[in-house]
């Protein structure tokens, strides 16, 4: 029942080798996407009568805290025991899953473009007007960054990605979100250089997600400065000190 | 004194130190330790104090010298032996010394007592008077009184006493302690011996060599110091520890490996380190706890790798990640499409279905011969069989009763088994039931085999039989029976053999089954005994008591049912009977011995006759197969994405398609079915069946997709007049007609259907619930389960006895969570959790339960008002608190959320209406939602206002403007200043309306005459269409004098119940010339375009005509006063909807390609030439999709009730047709679908829906015409008062005419009442001509489209007209319309009307004149027939027949959508507001039906007033 409500702005970034600058930004909340992903999957494609998933390395990023090497003992309970012999069971997982629930706003957008004429900071000032409605405090808001530029031919390419938690105490915050983007190889860095372009992830979870990232080779951006309002109501009403 | 002493400190010391000064190896003794270290805080006087200290010192030296011999004796009574012992006890500690200071100066008071007063308080200070005589203060006694005395420090002396113990073996100095309290000054002073002294003397020459002695270097020979340090240092030894050292007493060692449990490799360390180690620990730390049980120390298994590893080379391409994958993109121009962030740039919804359809194969098909239908039943046989055999599960079976007798066989001689295998009576019983229920099995599966051979050699036979008797064959099938020898002799052993064991062991479960019955019996007889006893005793007893109470003997008789009766024996078994059975059974059911196994195989071989040589029937039934052919429709929710190519149906009934459609979906497959459609001939095709596919799992891909054989049948019933047997008709094989069989047409159609894989691996698989917004994780689509490998699901008791059969080391901490989940798997009450959480503690951590979470008052609120549900789209500030939000708040819109679905008849009287009203509202909602996601993507021209920056030629044309001349005369229209939206109020928007003139406006029929009724003219107007121009003649006011005032009319405007109105004017043809100003207020006050477009108001534009009666009662006061009552006669009015005023065009595309490119360059370049003329050439149908817009027209038949009703007059039956399309409402589309877009439905959605706004009537006027055979188009222009809208034009002979296709009429094209004043467009259903006239009106434009200067075509030789096929249906199916209902409908309109004129006259009384309402009835049903030729007769008639009433009424025509306009439109006449109190009213209404439920509603209002 306790409400958080994020008001602010992306100002805007600095440190960016690009000058053309524009930023597309989301936020996620509840659980990471793995754990979405794998509910999900779970839903589609146990059967029913019997429990148990096996999961291979590929799944391990999420699950390697839970003894990744094992067959899994699957049944996911979210709020709700249930087993999976119950039929309703996809159904009741959807809807014990919004622990977060979003009142009014957009959770997702896109700045303009922004060609600094003095100095090298880039400049949005976007509205951010969120309204949550939560019954937890896990999966806290998470604020996904990505920066990039146009060039004179009004071609886009990726210059960062960029995470940072919505902060958790309420006031005015300045936050800078320091960003990074793939590498690539040296081919593609060459390219990169001379024709634009550039590595990208091909799935965006992986900006929030705690995947396990040490195979990227990743260079860092600039920072995106914001500047996040929080209010937050009825905190207190369940023990939660803010 | 030195001598003495220093001994005695010598001999002191080492015992009290101990070892420690020896370790340390010094020579320097410590002096016993005195007081604790004064803080030094004179510190930093010590410099000024160092040249008085030495003034002081000389003075002293003198002093001391003449004193010397006494001074000497001073100390001597000073028993330095009497305090030692003390000192000695109190040395090592601290606290002590304090006290033993005490204990000095208290000696010093007894040998000094002159010092007292100093000496007091513990602080020493003096230092050099000692020698001085008591009682006379020595000159530096004096001085320092003075001057030193009170500074407590004694610091500065403590630099002499050192020094001078630098000289002497002093023993009161330790090394290192050079804060030692100079306290000890005092004491030592006094112990100064007489070297001390000459040393003093000495040093006061030369001060430097004070402080410096030359000594030689300390030496201790080198065994002594290794005495010493041995003493000291403990070097443990190299040496093995024995064991039983390090273990307890008498504990041997125990040697874990041994015993088989896992230790850990220990890291290697080498022997002799183990060893020191052992050594050390053992004399240092006596206990034991260091050594394990093998009297090892203790060690952690080895924690390093056996192995060097180094990290991986991380090479960009292999082993990455699905989802940390990246991919290099090139820089792109930006797409519109992918403006948000989700899916980071690749296209929502590309999915892919892959269907692939191999074949269809019928099992029953009508023109199955009947050798077809045994051939079918055949091969199903042999299928079957051969499925049986694969799995051979009676092979199977008899394995596992060999096994088990076997089992049981050991278990009985316990000599031959081997130990490990524990065989207790118990497993074998189990064995042994399992070997009855095995065998059951066996033999059912036996039987089963057999009858199944039989059957199939039966079916061959009848099949062969039937090709005898027909003569010839028509299926290549043939059936081989393979005979397998068998060894006659060991089959017949193995036989016996089997019998014997099966007989042995039915003997012996018998046995066991009588014994236990025996034992039964024998505990029941010894029962039956035991009573059988006791009812003896009790009899004698009785016998005796009968003797004593003969009375009581009945009493006491047990009743005889209690008796129990005595038991019977089990019959023992009896082997012959078993063995009968055995054999029995066997013979029945398995192969007899020595017979050979028969193995059927059936083979295409055969040959078919061929066509010459089979009889006539047959011939036909095979053209006939020919003639058919056969192809599949894949539907998917229910539309067809693509069909397979026409394939003919083979004689051996099977169809090969070998198709791959693979299907681009956008939405999560609901249904997906395959249509089997067979054609015969070049006659139409049918529909044989559906066949319904499973939507795939997600885990299957293509390439990994089985073909799959799906069933069908359908149920249709052929008969055919050839050899076929037909489908659902009886057939029969016998001659005689019996045993008939009735067989449907059915099939199999193989196919397999997987999802597509994209180019990255990736499945193409759409998100399982496509309402779940948020982040559409591109994991989840990656990785179905196709990229976790297998779903392996494992089986605990697999696992666990694989782990058990592989001696797993279950302490070995590599396997240890192996071995927890197996214990607790098959641990059997323990609870294996069947759940595993993904978000731990979320539960325990939830701050409330969901239902809590939507029982939120607020949060509902909030949510509905984002959503921008209409109910809440404009709400403006929501409450803080749940309390402050009213329940009410919701009952709307959950009233509409719960009456979605029930129909409610109460508001719309016709049930069908209201069904339509339903459905209209659903789709308006689906489609509204549709473009509420569409408008928030704006342009940038929606958000840069930007004023043209003016050019070259625009700065030209505007110079030669100031040259040009003035005209005055000449007023141009200025554009009025665009107004925001945001920063407007009530109050700041007015409606305008310019009431210029009025032409025709009908006279009042001269009243003073007795002769003429009295009465004025009541004409029918038409809504929207206040003067008909077929009235327009100029001759009509002929008969009236001149100069008479035959009208006074006024206009009065109404919107949103305001009203205004203009002056009166006199005549016919008044002119006004006036200006009405309303004030608008926009819903909510909320003035978005949304919004403003929503607003349903009309603006009511009504002429009333002004009648003064003269009311004046009484002659006499004619010459002073007036006494005049005005009332006010409606004549006519126009009804302008807002939306028409507020109209903003805005248009979304998206269709085929070419084509649309095509239309956007035809747009272009037509709002290059005239911006103001609309081009149309896509219109939005009602799903949402840009459709081409001829495509919408097309000959579609009109009622041919219609068509029948004037058959020889063409003309006539225009205009009927016309009216017909009139006559079906008219509702804005801007309304419906506010603030969205213009939807076009076609005909036959619109006649369903029976609303529609002007391109809906025009399209179907338009092809009612072109379906009579006119040359017809459609005509987009603008008109009065619609605004932008479509008309029909058609072509007559010579001429053209223009037809408004929502009020039926028609106007020439050079009349000059036609509403229709600009044409920018003619749409044909083949091409679209652009005006590129100059002038847009149709008085003054030509009509020939052939003319390329005059009309622009879209389709031209360079893009001939593609061949479109077109939206509208085949034909339009025309129900009659219920008659009864028809006349029920009236009745209740005609009931509510009335009502509701009595309710808006609430102060007054309203009669009903039944009689004048009768008349009108009748005269009701005519004016539909004849229009208005019949009106003027029967006007007449009416009045003459109404006698002595002042009468003033009219019809009002309107077709029929819903009550409530119909009661707009008697309020808007204003009837109820005349109050002359004797006024009577009748009211009459008249439904007439057309097909289709198209209903004209006439209603005739009127008052009357009795004249006197």
């Amino acid at each position: 029942m306790a409400e958080v409500h994020v008001i602010g702005q992306i100002m805007g970034a600095t440190g960016f080798s690009e000058s053309s600058l524009f930023c597309k930004w989301g936020v996620h909340t509840g659980p990471e996407s793995f754990v979405i992903s794998l509910v999900d999957r779970l839903v589609a494609e146990i059967p029913w009568e019997v429990g148990i998933l096996q999961l291979s390395e590929k799944d391990k990023p999420g699950i390697n805290s839970v003894s990744s090497a094992l067959p899994l003992i699957c049944s996911v309970t979210l709020g709700k025991r249930c087993s999976l012999s119950e039929p309703q069971f996809p159904s009741s997982i959807r809807k014990s899953w919004a622990a977060w629930k979003l009142l009014s706003g957009v959770r997702e957008g896109q700045t303009q473009v922004d060609t600094p004429q003095i100095g090298d900071m880039a400049y949005w000032s976007h509205p951010i007007d969120l309204h949550f409605a939560t019954k937890g405090l896990q999966g806290w808001p998470r604020l996904h960054l990505q920066v990039w530029s146009q060039d004179s031919f009004g071609r886009c390419q990726l210059a960062g990605y960029g995470f940072c938690h919505v902060p958790s105490s309420p006031g005015t915050h300045q936050l800078d979100c320091p960003t990074w983007r793939p590498l690539g190889s040296w081919r593609e860095q060459l390219a990169r250089a001379f024709v634009g372009g550039g590595p990208q992830l091909l799935h965006g979870d992986a900006i929030y997600s705690g995947a396990d990232r040490y195979r990227l080779h990743t260079t860092s951006g600039g920072t995106v400065h914001l500047e996040l309002s929080l209010l937050l109501r009825h905190f207190d009403r369940y023990g939660v000190e803010c | 004194m030195v001598l003495e002493n220093s001994p005695v400190d010598d001999q002191q010391e080492p015992v009290q130190k101990g070892p420690d000064t020896c370790l340390l190896g010094m020579t320097s003794r410590r002096g016993p330790r005195s007081l604790p270290p004064i803080p030094s805080a004179s510190r930093t006087g010590f410099a000024e104090f160092s040249m008085r200290e030495r003034m002081r010192e000389k003075l002293q030296a003198a002093r001391s010298k003449a004193e010397s011999a006494l001074l000497q004796e001073i100390p001597t009574p000073r028993p330095r032996r009497l305090r030692s012992p003390t000192e000695k006890e109190s040395e090592t500690e601290f606290g002590t010394e304090l006290d033993r200071e005490v204990q000095r100066t208290q000696q010093d008071h007894d040998s000094q007592g002159h010092s007292r007063v100093k000496f007091h308080d513990s602080v020493r200070k003096i230092k050099s008077k000692p020698p001085v005589p008591p009682g006379f203060p020595s000159a530096e006694e004096a001085y320092n009184f003075f001057t030193f005395n009170f500074d407590p420090e004694p610091e500065e002396s403590e630099e002499k006493p050192k020094a001078k113990n630098r000289h002497g073996a002093n023993r009161e100095e330790k090394e290192g302690e050079e804060e030692e309290p100079p306290v000890q000054e005092g004491d030592e002073e006094e112990w100064l011996d007489g070297k001390d002294v000459e040393d003093l003397l000495l040093g006061l020459d030369h001060t430097a060599e004070d402080f410096v002695a030359v000594r030689p270097a300390d030496y201790q020979s080198v065994h002594v110091r290794l005495q010493k340090e041995k003493e000291l240092l403990f070097v443990p030894s190299r040496r093995t520890v024995p064991t039983y050292k390090k273990l307890p007493e008498n504990v041997q060692p125990r040697y874990l490996e041994d015993e088989g449990l896992y230790i850990g490799a220990r890291p290697e360390v080498p022997r002799t380190n183990q060893n020191i180690m052992e050594n050390r620990l053992l004399t240092q730390e006596p206990g034991r706890r260091w050594f394990g049980d093998d009297g090892r120390i203790l060690a952690l298994p080895n924690p390093i790798k056996p192995v060097p590893s180094r990290p991986p080379m991380l090479t960009q391409e292999q082993d990455i990640k699905a989802e940390l994958e990246t991919l290099y993109k090139k820089a792109v121009k930006y797409i519109h499409r992918s403006q948000h962030l989700i899916g980071s740039g690749d296209a929502p919804g590309n999915f892919q279905l892959d269907i692939d359809i191999s074949g269809l194969i019928f099992t029953h098909h009508p023109c199955f011969s009947r050798e077809h239908v045994l051939a079918a039943k055949l091969a199903q046989l042999y299928d079957q069989y051969l499925a049986r055999r694969q799995r051979n599960k009676a092979k199977f079976l008899t394995d596992k009763l060999h096994a088990l007798r076997s089992a049981v066989q050991m278990g009985l001689n316990p000599a031959k088994t081997p130990k490990t295998l524990e065989t207790t009576p118990k497993t074998i019983n189990e064995y042994k039931s399992e070997i009855r229920q095995t065998r059951k099995l066996r033999d059912a599966e036996q039987e089963k085999d057999r009858t199944l051979l039989k059957t199939i050699i039966k079916v061959w036979k009848e099949m062969k039989s039937l090709r005898e008797f027909q003569r010839f064959t028509n299926t290549p099938l043939k059936l081989v029976l393979r005979k397998e020898k068998v060894d006659q002799k060991a089959d017949e052993e193995a036989y016996e053999a089997e019998i014997q064991a099966e007989i042995n062991e039915l003997l012996e479960e018998h046995t066991e089954e009588y014994e236990q019955r025996m034992e039964v019996y024998r505990v029941t007889l010894q029962q039956w005994k035991a009573w059988k006893k006791a009812q003896r005793a009790k009899k004698k007893k009785k016998k005796q008591e009968a003797e004593e109470h003969p009375a009581d003997e009945e009493r006491e008789e047990p009743g005889p049912g209690e008796e129990p009766e005595k038991p019977a024996p089990p019959e023992p078994v009896d082997r012959a009977v078993i063995e009968q059975q055995v054999r029995e059974r066997a013979a029945q059911s398995r192969r007899r011995p020595g017979e050979p196994t028969l193995v059927p195989e059936l083979s295409l071989a055969g040959s078919v006759t061929p066509n010459d040589q089979c009889p006539r029937v047959e011939v036909m039934r095979r053209e006939d197969i020919k003639r058919r052919s056969l192809f599949l429709k894949v539907t998917f929710n229910n539309k067809e994405v693509s069909r397979t190519e026409s394939r003919p149906l083979g004689a051996d009934f099977r169809v090969h398609f070998g198709q791959i459609f693979n299907l681009q979906i956008f939405n999560w497959p609901e249904s997906l079915t395959l249509q089997v459609y067979e054609t015969v001939g070049h006659s139409g095709t049918t529909l044989l069946a559906e066949v319904f596919l499973p939507i795939p799992e997600t885990t299957v891909v293509s390439g990994r997709a089985p073909i799959e054989e799906v069933e069908f049948s359908s149920n249709q019933h052929v008969t055919l007049d050839h050899e076929g047997v037909g489908s659902g008709v009886p057939f029969s094989f016998e001659a005689d007609g019996g045993n008939q069989l009735i067989l449907m047409t059915s099939g199999k159609v193989s196919n397999s259907v997987a999802w597509a894989i994209g180019e990255n691996g990736i499945p193409l698989i759409p998100p399982l619930s496509q309402q779940n917004i948020g982040f559409r994780s591109a994991l989840k689509r990656a990785d179905a389960i196709s990229s976790i490998g297998t779903s392996g699901l494992t089986d605990m008791k697999k696992l666990a006895k694989w782990a058990a059969e592989s001696k797993l080391d279950p302490n070995d901490p590599s396997n240890g969570p192996l071995m927890q989940l197996i214990s607790v798997a098959t641990s059997g009450e323990s609870y294996i959790p069947d759940f595993f959480r993904l978000e731990q503690l979320q539960q325990e951590f939830n701050f409330v339960s969901d239902e809590e979470l939507n029982r939120s008052k607020r949060f509902r609120l909030l949510l509905l008002r984002s959503q921008e549900v209409p109910e809440f789209r404009h709400y403006k500030q929501i409450p803080l608190y749940d309390r402050e939000i009213m329940e009410k708040v919701f009952q709307d819109y959950e009233k509409r959320l719960r009456d979605r679905n029930v129909i409610e008849t109460k508001d719309y009287i016709d049930t069908h209406r209201a069904t339509v009203a339903k459905y209209l509202q659903q789709v308006r909602e689906s489609v509204i939602n549709r473009f509420l996601i569409a408008k928030h993507h704006f342009l940038l021209s929606d958000l840069v206002v930007e004023e043209e920056v003016p050019n070259i030629s625009i700065l030209g044309l505007s110079l030669f403007k100031l040259a040009e001349q003035k005209r005055p005369l000449r007023p141009r229209r200025k554009g009025r200043k665009k107004v925001t939206a945001q920063n407007l109020s009530d109050g700041d928007i007015k409606l305008l309306v310019n009431i210029i003139r009025a032409y025709d406006i009908p006279v009042r029929k001269p009243t003073a005459s007795k002769f003429h009724q009295t009465s004025r003219s009541s004409r029918t107007f038409t809504e929207k269409h206040a003067a008909s121009p077929t009235t327009h003649s100029p001759a009509h006011s002929a008969d009236y004098p001149l100069g008479q005032v035959l009208v006074r009319p006024f206009v009065d405007v109404s919107f949103q119940r305001t009203i205004c109105h203009t002056t009166t004017a006199e005549g016919p043809n008044p002119s006004w010339n006036e200006e009405l100003e309303l004030p608008f207020r926009a819903p909510n006050g909320d003035y978005s375009t949304g919004s403003l477009q929503s607003v349903k108001d009309d603006v009511f534009i009504n002429i009333f005509d002004e009648v003064l009666y003269d009311v004046l009662e009484d002659d006499r006061e004619r010459g002073s006063g007036i006494h005049t009552r005005i009332e006010r006669h409606w004549l006519g009015c126009v009804k302008i909807p807002f939306s028409t005023i507020y109209f903003q065009a805005r248009f979304d595309s998206q269709e085929d390609e070419k084509l649309l490119q095509a239309t956007e360059k035809f747009r272009a370049e037509c709002a290059l030439k005239f911006p103001n003329r609309q081009c149309l050439t896509t219109v939005v149908d009602v799903s949402g999709k840009t459709v081409f817009v001829t495509r919408y027209l097309k000959p579609l038949n009109p009622p041919q009730e219609l068509l029948d009703a004037y058959p020889n007059n063409p003309q006539a039956t225009a205009e009927l047709v016309a009216r017909y399309v009139s006559l079906i409402p008219f509702l804005p589309d801007t309304v419906s679908f506010a603030g969205v877009c213009d939807l076009w439905s076609t005909s036959d959605q619109f006649l369903d829906l029976l609303a529609g706004d002007e391109e809906e009537h025009a399209v179907l006027l338009c092809n009612y015409f072109l379906s009579m055979g006119k040359k017809a188009w459609l005509v987009t222009g603008n008109a009065i008062p619609e605004g932008p809208t479509a008309y029909v034009l058609t072509r007559e002979q010579s001429h053209y005419l223009i037809w408004n296709p929502c009020s039926g009429h028609f106007y020439g094209q050079f009349d000059t009442f036609c509403p229709l004043k600009s044409v920018s467009c003619l749409i044909g259903p083949d091409n679209i001509w652009f005006n590129i006239q100059q002038y847009d009106s149709p008085l003054r434009i030509n009509f020939d489209v052939t003319k390329p200067k005059l009309w622009k075509s879209f389709f031209s030789r360079s893009l001939p007209y593609p061949g479109l096929s077109s939206v509208q249906p085949e034909e339009l199916i025309y129900q009659r319309t219920d008659k009864v209902a028809a006349a029920e409908l009236q009745d209740r309109i005609e009931k509510i009307l009335k009502e509701k004129i009595m309710d808006w006259r609430p102060r007054h009384l309203t009669r009903w004149n039944r009689y004048c309402t009768s008349m009108l009835r009748h005269f009701l049903p005519l004016l539909e027939r004849n229009q208005e030729d019949v009106e003027d007769n029967h006007r007449a008639e009416l009045l003459k027949q109404l006698g002595d009433y002042r009468f003033s009424g009219f019809p009002l025509h309107m077709p029929y959508s819903e009550v409530k306009p119909l009661i707009e439109a008697v309020y808007s006449t204003g009837v109820h507001n005349i109050d002359a109190p004797n006024v009577e009213f009748a009211l009459a209404v008249y439904v007439h039906p057309y097909p289709r439920n198209v209903l004209s509603v006439w209603i005739y209002v009127a008052s009357l007033i009795r004249n006197r």
